[in-house]
């Protein structure tokens, strides 16, 4: 009879513990900090320390001495010349990954900022019976694998994608926008990251009252008024927290520029893709080039900390 | 006002009937514009899926020229070596995170909504950002360090990275839940002498289960679709179904492709029927899109 007893002690232990609010902080709080601190600050603290030391040709072993050397590879040599329209310049790989990586990631941005914003006021006015099958309708790709997106894009693009036929049985293409390379990668971020533009700023103009808008119209404010001084300054948090969750992982994609540039878009994703565990490894140079990455997610803790509320964001 | 109400009261009551006629039918005019281009964005979000589903039931994977309509690309997939027990691999990594990130995200939920403590902020915000570091720098950040402390690509790396992986999705959705969660129900509990175990499984948790739910299913479809995380730390051993689908679309033969047409199709179709249930049974809507199903609850 000894085991009931036991059992009973652990819970009033438990509960006279549960009672107390520093322990019932330690307990729901705790798990959560212990998983980010072994699991994220401290592998991009690590990987920080990494990009500063140099790597055993032979062994493989990480040599902790302080050197700049990995940076200053990625900077220095082996540059090529690349014209843009009339501007000519030259570059280093990772330098061009980098200006690359952060002007699709911009124009992705600002695509899915522009083409989301209507369709999350549209369905932040609809009556709950047309929202119910409008958020399925964008749920359903959402869920969808990213994987499968991104293919489903490879399907549509390049000299005999659907686009390009279809065109072709028209007598119009094959055209060369519609070939793989940067307007198709651009393309496939946007569809990719679409859907976490539209419900977070779906949160933030879900909790808007049209009354105020039909109100200023009322009294005279013209249309680009009542959007410049009320719906934009209202969902500004949405605005910001949809525009990080689309332009951060953009900045640092992988599998869209490998599947829709097929080899002609190098983002900076790929660059690390192959200094971590493709042909030219070195964990050093690796962590090196993380870092370009790394900066845009500092920047976004910043923003997220100073604008993205939860009980506000409601949940993506 | 004269405008509002159409009718010419006055000389100028022509003028303004007029101008109201014309206000109306532009204000007309950028409604139906507004709808046609959120209609224009679902068609944008869904074309692709479709075409897939489509090539997923035709002889060739190109579009043109059209040859006919088949289901051989389906029996195709039984033949696939591997890909059974990726799709095992995948199950099995996304069930193991998915309980660990719902465990935990529920936890710190109930911390950062019921308690004031010092960081608090920047507890939120450090449980936000796993979602947004790129996989690349996640994957290729915890494969060095998962070398260094011991830890080999494995079962295990992939399930803890994901499991962090996880954790914001949880985090959002259940603590937008307990945000609107009447806190005077459980101190009606406590009041009447129930403990905290107690009032926390028979007031709170029934009332946040769908919203746990929806996070244990988004956490989940974010490990079972993962491809670059797992790429870094998963190993040779273990094959995630991404990984097998990925091997696919970089050797496109036209075999390879009317197979992984099919599989993705069946995805599709999986993710269609999971999602159906949990929004019928589970009020998914609310948790993930905002707080408007909440107003019906009461």
């Amino acid at each position: 009879m000894a085991a009931p007893d036991r059992d009973e002690t652990l819970r009033a232990a438990l509960v006279s513990g549960l009672s107390r609010r520093r322990t019932s902080l330690g307990v729901t709080a705790g798990p959560g900090a212990i998983w980010i601190v072994l699991l994220l600050i401290a592998p991009l603290a690590f990987m920080t320390a990494v990009s500063f030391a140099s790597i055993d040709n032979v062994t493989f072993n990480i040599i902790w001495e302080p050197t700049v050397n990995n940076y200053r590879d990625l900077v220095v040599g082996g540059t090529t010349e690349y014209s843009l329209g009339p501007l000519v310049y030259t570059a280093t790989a990772f330098e061009k990954a980098v200006l690359l990586s952060y002007s699709i990631a911009t124009v992705a941005t600002v695509l899915c900022l522009t083409f989301a914003f209507p369709l999350a006021y549209v369905m932040a006015r609809l009556d709950d019976r047309a929202f119910k099958i409008v958020i399925y309708l964008v749920l359903l790709p959402f869920f969808t694998m990213y994987l499968v997106r991104a293919y489903s894009w490879r399907l549509m693009f390049g000299q005999s994608g659907v686009l390009n036929q279809v065109l072709g049985a028209v007598g119009i293409g094959p055209i060369g926008a519609f070939e793989f390379g940067i307007p198709a990668v651009i393309v496939g971020l946007t569809h990719a990251y679409f859907p976490y533009m539209l419900i977070t700023l779906y949160a933030s103009l879900d909790g808007l009252d049209f009354s105020l808008i039909e109100a200023a119209r009322d009294l005279g404010a013209s249309r680009v008024d009542v959007i410049r001084d009320h719906i934009i300054p209202l969902t500004l948090p949405g605005i910001v927290g949809g525009s990080l969750f689309v332009f951060v992982p953009s900045v640092g994609a992988f599998i869209t520029p490998q599947i829709l540039g097929q080899g002609k878009v190098q983002m900076i994703g790929i660059l690390i893709e192959q200094r971590a565990i493709g042909e030219a490894t070195n964990a050093a140079t690796a962590s090196a080039a993380s870092m370009a990455v790394v900066v845009s997610i500092v920047v976004a803790m910043f923003l997220v900390f100073r604008y993205v509320d939860l009980d506000e964001l409601g949940g993506v | 006002m004269a405008t509002e109400t159409g009718e010419p009261a006055e000389q100028t009551g022509k003028e303004y009937a007029d101008q109201f006629r014309n206000h109306q039918r532009i204000e007309q005019l950028l409604g139906n514009g507004l709808y046609a281009f959120a209609a224009l964005m679902l068609v944008f979000l869904w074309l692709p899926l479709l075409i897939i589903v489509f090539l997923s039931f035709a002889q060739s994977p190109n579009l043109l020229p059209f040859d006919g309509l088949t289901l051989s690309n389906y029996q195709g997939i039984a033949g696939e070596p591997g890909l059974r027990s990726s799709v095992v691999s995948s199950f099995s990594i996304a069930t193991f995170s998915a309980i660990i990130a719902t465990t935990l995200g529920v936890l710190a939920s109930f911390a950062l909504t019921r308690y004031q403590f010092p960081f608090r902020e920047v507890y939120r915000t450090f449980g936000i950002i796993p979602m947004i570091v790129p996989g690349v720098i996640l994957g290729v950040g915890l494969r060095f360090y998962f070398l260094t402390v011991g830890i080999n690509p494995s079962f295990l790396a992939t399930v803890l990275t994901h499991s962090l992986y996880g954790l914001p999705f949880v985090l959002l959705i259940v603590s937008a839940r307990l945000y609107t969660f009447d806190e005077s129900l459980e101190e009606a509990a406590r009041d009447l002498g129930a403990d905290p175990l107690t009032t926390f499984r028979d007031v709170t948790f029934p009332v946040i289960a769908p919203a746990i739910g929806a996070g244990f299913l988004f956490a989940w479809v974010r490990s079972f679709e993962d491809y670059i995380r797992a790429l870094f730390v998963s190993g040779i051993n273990t094959d995630p179904l991404t990984q097998w689908m990925f091997g696919k679309i970089t050797k496109a033969s036209a075999e390879n492709l009317n197979v992984l047409n099919a599989v993705s199709t069946l995805v599709v179709l999986a993710i269609a029927v999971a999602l159906a249930i949990a929004m019928n049974y589970g009020n998914v809507t609310g948790y993930v899109a905002g707080t408007r199903d909440d107003a019906d609850e009461e």
